[in-house]
C-alpha cells in the first residue's frame, strides 16, 4: 500500500496531512512510554502467584486419568491387572503387621513402659529416639551451631531435588570432563557412591550411639562417645 | 407385584449411579490397569506396607485419643495420667498402645526401606522427580509426627527430649530469632503446658491431614506414571 | 496478593506468640536449704530445687554458651569456696544439662560441679575445669532470706 491510497480511503484520509510525530521525553525514558505487558495488567506481578496457589489446590483433582504406561506397550503375558492379581498380597500383608505389630506390644512391654512423670529438676540425661540418634551423635563432632542448623537443612534440600542433582551430576558431567565411556550404564556412580556413603555414615553415627556413654572412639577434638 | 431378583436391584443401583457418574468406567480404569510382572518382586511392595501402617496410625491414633488428655499442669500431669490409664485400665489399652507404638517404629522402617528401593530402581528419575520429593516430604512429615508424638507421654525422657530439640530449633542466629523461634515452639518461657498443647494439636490434628493429603498426591502420580522399569 | 498474605496471616503469627499466664509474675523466690548458709563447710556445695508450688523457675543473672541472662533454671548450688559464697543455677553452660557436686576423690584431684551429659567439669568459683563447655556456670542473684537457711532468689512465678 502506498502513501497516496491510504490518504483517500482509510478511515483517517480527511485528517490524513502528514503530522510531525513529536517525541515526547519523559523523565529519563527515552521514548519508551509504554510499560511491559505484564506490568500493564490489572493486577500485579505477584499475581501470578494465585494461579500457583490454585493449582496446588486443585491438583488432586485435575489430575484425571492415568497416563501412558509402560505396561501398555508390554505384550500381555508380562503383564497383570492390578486386581485381583497384584493387589491380593496386600490383605496378608496387612493382616501379618497387624499380628506381629500385635505380638510385639504383648511382649516387649518393656520399651511402652513410662518413666515418672516430666519433671524439670529431674536430673536425667536427655537421649532421643533410636531415628534421631545419627543426628544426635553427628551433634557431637562440630560446632553446634553448623551441625544442626546449617548441614542438616543444607542435606535435606540436596536430598528434596536430588533427581535433579542426579540428572546433572551424571553423565552431563562426564561428558565435559570429556570421559569417554560412562563406567556403569543406566546408573550414576557419582550421585550414587555419594548417597550410599550418606546412608552408611548414618548407620555408622547411629551404631557408635547405640554402643552406649561408655565406647568413645577417638576424634580431632578428643575421644568422643556414644549416648 | 413380584419381588426382583437382588441381582436386578444390585444393577439398578449402578445404572442409577452411573448416569450421574462414571463410577463404574473410573473404578474398572483404576482396579484393572495392568501392572507389570517385574512389579511382583517383594521389594516393590514396601510403598504398600508404608500405607497399611499410616492407616493402623490414623486408626489407633483416633482410638487414644478417646482417653487422652493434652493437659500438662501439675506432677504427675494428666497428660501422664491418662497415658497410664490407658496402658493399664483401659481394656485392651495396651494392645491399641501398643500397636500405635509399634507401628510407628516400623513406620520409619518401611518408609527407609521404600526409599531404598525406589533409590535402587532409579525411580526417582524423569519424569517422576515430583513424585519423589512428595515422598521426601512425606518422610520429613513422618519424622516430625514421631516427633511431637514422642511428648505426648509426659514422661521425663519425652520431656528432656523435647528440650533438647527446641534448644536446637532456638539456636539458630541472631539470638532475638533463636529465642522467638522457642517462645513460639514452647508457647512459653519453659517447656510446659503450653507445649505439648501444642505438640498435641501438630500431631493430631496438622501433620495428619498434611499426610494424608500428601499419600493421594503419590498415587495419583503413580497412576499417571505407571511402575518404572526396572535397572 | 503479598497484602492478603500479610494481613491473612499476620493475626495468626500473632496468635501463635504466646501470653503469659494469669498468675505469671516474677520476684524473688523464697528456698529452703538443707544446710544454711552460715553453716556450710568451705570447698562443700548445697543443692536446691526451684519450688514445685507454685511452680517456679529461677531467673538465671548472666552466661555464656548455652545459658543466657534471662535463661531459666529449675535448680542451683549455693557452694562456698574460699570463704566466698556464690549461687549458681544447675544448668551446664554446655547443653543445659544439670550439673552435680564430685567431691575430691582418689583420681579426682578437685572438688568440681561435673556435668554428666558432655563430661564438662567447672571449678567450685563456676570457672570451666574441662571442656566442651567454654562458658562458667551462670549466677543466680540472690539474698539471705529471714531465717537463717532460707534464701531468696530472683525468679519466676511459672502460673501452671
Amino acid at each position: 500500500m502506498s502513501e497516496k491510497e491510504i490518504n483517500k480511503e482509510g478511515p483517517g484520509a480527511t485528517v490524513a496531512a502528514p503530522k510531525e510525530v513529536q517525541i515526547i521525553e519523559l523523565d529519563g525514558h527515552g521514548g519508551h512510554t509504554l510499560e511491559p505487558e505484564w506490568k500493564r495488567l490489572p493486577i500485579g506481578p505477584d499475581h501470578i502467584l494465585y494461579s500457583v496457589v490454585v493449582g496446588l489446590a486443585l491438583f488432586p483433582i485435575l489430575m484425571g486419568d492415568a497416563g501412558h504406561h509402560l505396561a501398555d506397550d508390554m505384550p500381555d503375558e508380562d503383564t497383570h491387572p492390578f486386581f485381583p492379581d497384584h493387589f491380593w498380597p496386600y490383605p496378608i500383608i496387612a493382616v501379618v503387621m497387624l499380628i506381629a505389630v500385635g505380638l510385639l506390644s504383648a511382649f516387649v512391654q518393656k520399651n511402652l513402659q513410662l518413666e515418672t512423670s516430666a519433671d524439670p529438676r529431674a536430673t536425667t540425661i536427655p537421649r532421643p529416639d533410636w531415628y534421631f540418634l545419627f543426628l544426635f551423635q553427628f551433634l557431637k563432632l562440630g560446632p553446634e551451631l553448623i551441625m544442626s542448623l546449617v548441614i542438616p537443612p543444607v542435606v535435606v534440600g540436596a536430598f528434596l531435588l536430588f533427581p535433579f542433582i542426579d540428572a546433572i551430576a551424571g553423565p552431563r558431567l562426564a561428558h565435559r570432563l570429556g570421559w569417554k565411556s560412562w563406567p556403569v550404564p543406566g546408573r550414576n556412580i557419582i550421585t550414587g557412591t555419594i548417597f550410599v556413603l550418606a546412608l552408611v555414615y548414618i548407620a555408622f553415627l547411629t551404631l557408635w550411639a547405640l554402643a552406649g556413654p561408655e565406647f568413645c572412639l577417638p576424634y580431632f577434638t578428643g575421644p568422643v562417645c556414644g549416648a | 407385584m413380584a419381588i426382583p431378583h437382588p441381582r436386578d436391584i444390585q444393577v439398578a443401583v449402578v445404572d442409577w449411579l452411573d448416569e450421574r457418574y462414571p463410577f463404574t468406567k473410573a473404578v474398572d480404569e483404576a482396579l484393572y490397569q495392568r501392572v507389570p510382572n517385574f512389579a511382583n518382586a517383594f521389594y516393590y511392595c514396601f510403598g504398600g506396607m508404608v500405607f497399611i501402617l499410616i492407616v493402623f496410625q490414623l486408626l489407633t491414633g483416633v482410638l487414644l485419643a478417646m482417653y487422652y488428655i493434652p493437659d500438662a499442669t501439675g506432677n504427675p500431669a494428666p497428660a501422664y495420667n491418662s497415658v497410664l490409664f490407658i496402658q493399664n485400665d483401659v481394656y485392651l489399652g495396651w494392645l491399641i498402645r501398643g500397636v500405635h507404638f509399634w507401628s510407628a517404629n516400623l513406620l520409619i522402617i518401611m518408609v527407609l526401606l521404600h526409599m531404598a528401593r525406589v533409590y535402587w530402581t532409579g525411580s526417582y528419575r524423569a519424569p517422576r522427580e515430583l513424585n519423589w520429593i512428595v515422598g521426601v516430604l512425606m518422610l520429613l512429615i513422618v519424622l516430625f509426627l514421631s516427633l511431637t508424638g514422642y511428648l505426648l507421654p509426659w514422661d521425663t525422657k519425652a520431656y528432656f527430649a523435647t528440650e533438647v530439640t527446641i534448644k536446637i530449633a532456638g539456636s539458630a542466629p541472631p539470638a532475638w530469632l533463636g529465642a522467638a523461634i522457642r517462645e513460639v515452639l514452647q508457647g512459653g518461657p519453659v517447656v510446659g503446658p503450653p507445649t505439648l498443647q501444642r505438640f498435641f494439636t501438630l500431631h493430631v490434628f496438622v501433620l495428619p491431614a498434611v499426610i494424608v493429603l500428601l499419600m493421594y498426591v503419590h498415587f495419583r502420580f503413580i497412576r499417571a506414571h505407571g511402575i518404572s522399569e526396572p535397572l | 496478593m503479598t497484602a492478603t498474605v500479610i494481613t491473612g496471616l499476620a493475626p495468626i503469627l500473632v496468635y501463635f506468640w504466646p501470653a503469659p499466664p494469669k498468675g505469671q509474675k516474677k520476684g524473688p523466690i523464697n528456698v529452703a536449704l538443707q544446710t544454711p548458709v552460715d553453716q556450710l563447710q568451705d570447698g562443700d556445695a548445697v543443692k536446691f530445687d526451684a519450688p514445685r508450688n507454685p511452680n517456679s523457675a529461677f531467673i538465671m543473672a548472666d552466661g555464656g554458651g548455652d545459658n543466657a541472662p534471662g535463661e531459666l533454671a529449675f535448680g542451683g548450688f549455693v557452694v562456698k569456696n574460699q570463704g566466698k559464697v556464690n549461687v549458681f543455677a544447675i544448668n551446664c553452660s554446655h547443653l543445659g544439662c544439670s550439673v552435680a557436686l564430685a567431691k575430691a576423690a582418689p583420681g579426682h584431684p578437685e572438688a568440681s560441679f561435673d556435668c554428666p551429659c558432655h563430661g564438662s567439669r567447672f571449678r567450685l568459683d563456676g570457672s570451666v575445669l574441662h571442656g566442651p563447655a567454654a562458658y562458667p556456670l551462670s549466677h543466680l542473684s540472690w539474698k539471705q532470706g529471714p531465717n537463717p537457711s532460707e534464701i531468696e532468689v530472683e525468679g519466676i512465678v511459672l502460673g501452671f
